[in-house]
């Protein structure tokens, strides 16, 4: 933690130089003797773990076992959002596509068998290597079917290739289904007649904000990181 | 507390082990002595039924050898290259190597010397072309013996009478040692040994063919040539205050009595001279903040062409310098194998003498122990001085206080020959040390404080400052 020391004159004891190696030694030898008796605290938020007399002085988050929380607003990987009857909510509509500034969304869209207006990606795929995590695509669906909301970075990977997204490895997290949505409002062939019903009964209300709780990845709530956050501002002010 | 009450039992088995290590130790050098002797016997070079003490003493070398050279030195200067990692993690609040694990546990990082091991030997062994080719090979091999020898004089326990091992019949009279070698030449000869190591270091400079190397190698002759004079005027007082240049006679002599029952330890009596000779051997042992010589990063030194396990040579020799060095400051100063401060004749009463001598071997190894952490924790203290800096520091402080060190010693040992008047002097500086370093200066920064917080003061400390 940084902190600050008035910038004054060594005084005589400074200057002589051994007194302060030793005085250098004991603080050392505390550092030392606290983090060899006491086990490291593990909260992944460093400035709330405990110091003083009886913990450890360690600030190491054992990285691939343990993970810091991202920030709230964080924008992971993307997910193609899908409906509760697997398919994805995307149209192919080709508004992310076109509104990405690194073009790195392509596109091919296909026809739903039997319905005269619907449409659905036959391919969806999103190159990592090429995106600029802006957020562009997000903004510009209508459909709230690409999200960047899974709190993951890229996974590594030993070839360009594996940076290729398609659609399904996109499809993932939880379903959503809005009132508005047309393939409720009107009787899609895509969706099988009994499963109809239960899709309109929990379609919810179409989201005026953003960061929609009930829809968010599992483990992954931006309201909660917030909450968090605040809190932490909290107990720091009141320190 | 899981971790806590592990570790606390962690270091007394530690010290257990210490222990039963030193009972090892006195049973390998009189079991050596006594084959030795058998052997003499057999050959028909002895009468049988006699002891040749010939024979027994060069058996209890070569056991010392064995056990003192191959396994102290040796095993403390290869984990200490597991130290480095892994209490300079604990010293910078960090975890450390704990990557390689046996059955799930990282065993303190130890596994890694065998990772070492296996990297510096299979690693390729690279040598520039315009080398000078013998003095080239020569170098490792002449930084790393010298070591070696050095802890030749160290005495690691008591003598003890081969009797107490076999029966008075097997050897009654013939005194068993951890000590390689009984020398009266002494600390003479640790001065000549050490000052042998200076050219390990400049050949291997001299040698590569490379300028960097060659100025890293100058840098390090004249770093330790100018220490090595220091380091002998600051044991000087020890040596006019024990009568004796051998070690294990000074050892002895700090187990007596001064101002009541406190020993006349050569820290006690010496404390001026204990500081001289700590800063000027860690100068000899090359490590930061001395470590001008190598300064990996930064200014290039003398082993940049070395590769492999020649590279490993020198490397090791660091360390096993530091146990070394370690050795010879429990030796001098602080009263080597006598097991505590206080008196410890009733310990000598209650156990058999070769346990009491185990305690004492055990003892030795705790304090070498705690020496070789101190100047890890030194290394991690301090920055790396500049060139003038080393050169300001020997010449015009170490060497004068030396000096100054020497007649007050020499006037206090005319005055009372009882050493009485060195062991005040010596308290009386140890005091005055201490008064120094508890004397207040700036106000630590408050621990745990919040980072606004300190942010705050500082901005207002400094606006003060500003009117």
């Amino acid at each position: 933690m940084p902190y600050q020391l008035d910038n004054r004159p060594l005084d005589f004891r400074e200057r002589i130089y051994f007194p302060e190696v030793i005085r250098g030694i004991g603080t050392l030898a505390g550092h030392f003797l606290r983090n060899l008796f006491f086990s490291r605290d593990a909260n992944p938020d460093i400035l709330e773990r405990p110091r003083g007399l009886g913990y450890s002085d360690n600030v190491t988050l054992q990285y691939p076992e343990e993970k810091a929380p991202y920030p709230p607003g964080y924008r992971g990987l993307h997910r193609l959002v899908p409906r509760e009857d697997g398919n994805p909510r995307c149209v192919a509509c080709y508004m992310c596509a076109t509104a990405c500034p690194a073009q790195c969304i392509y596109i091919e869209a296909g026809e739903v068998a039997g319905d005269p207006i619907e449409k659905y990606p036959v391919k969806f795929v999103i190159d990592e290597l090429r995106c600029v995590v802006c957020g562009f695509c997000v903004e510009a669906c209508p459909k709230d079917a690409i999200r960047m909301d899974t709190g993951e970075h890229a996974p590594p990977s030993l070839e360009r290739s594996g940076q290729l997204q398609d659609e399904k490895a996109l499809l993932r997290g939880p379903p959503v289904s809005y009132q508005s949505d047309p393939w409720l409002r009107r009787p899609s062939p895509s969706i099988p007649a009994d499963k109809l019903a239960a899709m309109r009964a929990s379609a919810r209300p179409y989201h005026a904000d953003a960061t929609d709780e009930y829809a968010q990845t599992p483990g992954f709530s931006v309201r909660a990181l917030a909450a968090e956050a605040r809190e932490r501002a909290a107990r720091a002010v009141a320190k | 507390m899981k971790r806590f009450f592990g570790m606390s039992l962690t270091l007394a088995l530690l010290v257990g082990f210490l222990v039963v290590l030193g009972a090892g130790f006195y049973w390998a050098a009189a079991g050596l002595g006594w084959g030795f002797n058998a052997l003499s016997i057999l050959f028909g070079w002895n009468p049988a039924g006699s002891i040749s003490p010939a024979a027994v003493s060069y058996g209890v070398a070569v056991g010392n050898v064995l056990t003192l050279l191959m396994v102290v030195v040796m095993i403390s200067g290869s984990l200490l290259t597991v130290a480095e990692r892994k209490w300079s993690a604990l010293l910078q609040n960090r975890i450390g190597a704990n990557r390689i694990t046996v059955a799930g546990h990282p065993l303190g990082g130890i596994p890694y010397l065998l990772a070492d091991a296996l990297k510096m030997l299979t690693k390729e062994r690279a040598a520039p072309d315009v080398r000078s080719k013998l003095l080239f090979d020569l170098a490792p091999v002449l930084s790393f013996a010298p070591v070696f020898c050095l802890f030749a004089i160290v005495p690691v326990g008591p003598a003890i009478d081969l009797g107490a091992f076999f029966g008075a019949a097997a050897g009654a009279g013939r005194a068993v040692s951890l000590q390689v070698a009984q020398l009266d030449a002494g600390l003479l000869y640790l001065f000549a040994i050490a000052s042998l190591s200076v050219y390990g270091t400049s050949l291997a400079g001299w040698a590569s063919n490379n300028k960097l190397a060659l100025l890293g190698g100058v840098r390090a002759s004249s770093q330790m040539i100018s220490y090595e004079v220091s380091m002998g005027l600051s044991l000087v007082g020890v040596m006019m205050a024990y009568k004796t240049l051998r070690l294990e006679e000074m050892v002895v002599a700090q187990g007596q009595g001064v101002m009541g029952s406190i020993p006349a330890i050569g820290l006690l009596l010496q404390p001026i001279g204990f500081l001289i000779f700590f800063t000027s051997g860690f100068a000899e042992t090359k490590r930061a903040p001395f470590d001008l010589p190598e300064g990996e990063s930064e200014i290039v030194g003398y082993f940049i062409e070395y590769s492999g396990m020649k590279f490993g040579m020198m490397f090791l020799a660091e360390f096993m310098e530091i146990a070394v060095f370690a050795g010879v400051i429990t030796a001098v100063f602080l009263g080597g194998w006598h097991p505590l401060v206080v008196n410890t004749e009733w310990l000598r009463a209650s156990v058999t003498p070769v346990w009491f001598a185990a305690i004492c071997a055990g003892a030795f190894l705790v304090k070498m122990i705690l020496l070789m952490w101190l100047q890890l924790v030194i290394r991690w203290l301090l920055p790396r001085f500049r060139y003038d800096q080393i050169q300001k520091l020997c010449w015009k402080i170490l060497l004068p206080a030396a000096l100054v060190n020497i007649f007050v010693t020499g006037a206090a040992i005319l005055i009372d020959p009882s050493l009485q008047l060195l062991a005040w002097i010596g308290l009386a500086t140890i005091v005055v040390i201490g008064v120094l370093v508890g004397a207040s200066g700036r106000p630590a920064p408050a621990h745990g404080a919040s980072p606004d917080h300190g942010g705050h003061g500082g901005h207002g400390a400094a606006h003060a400052a500003g009117h």
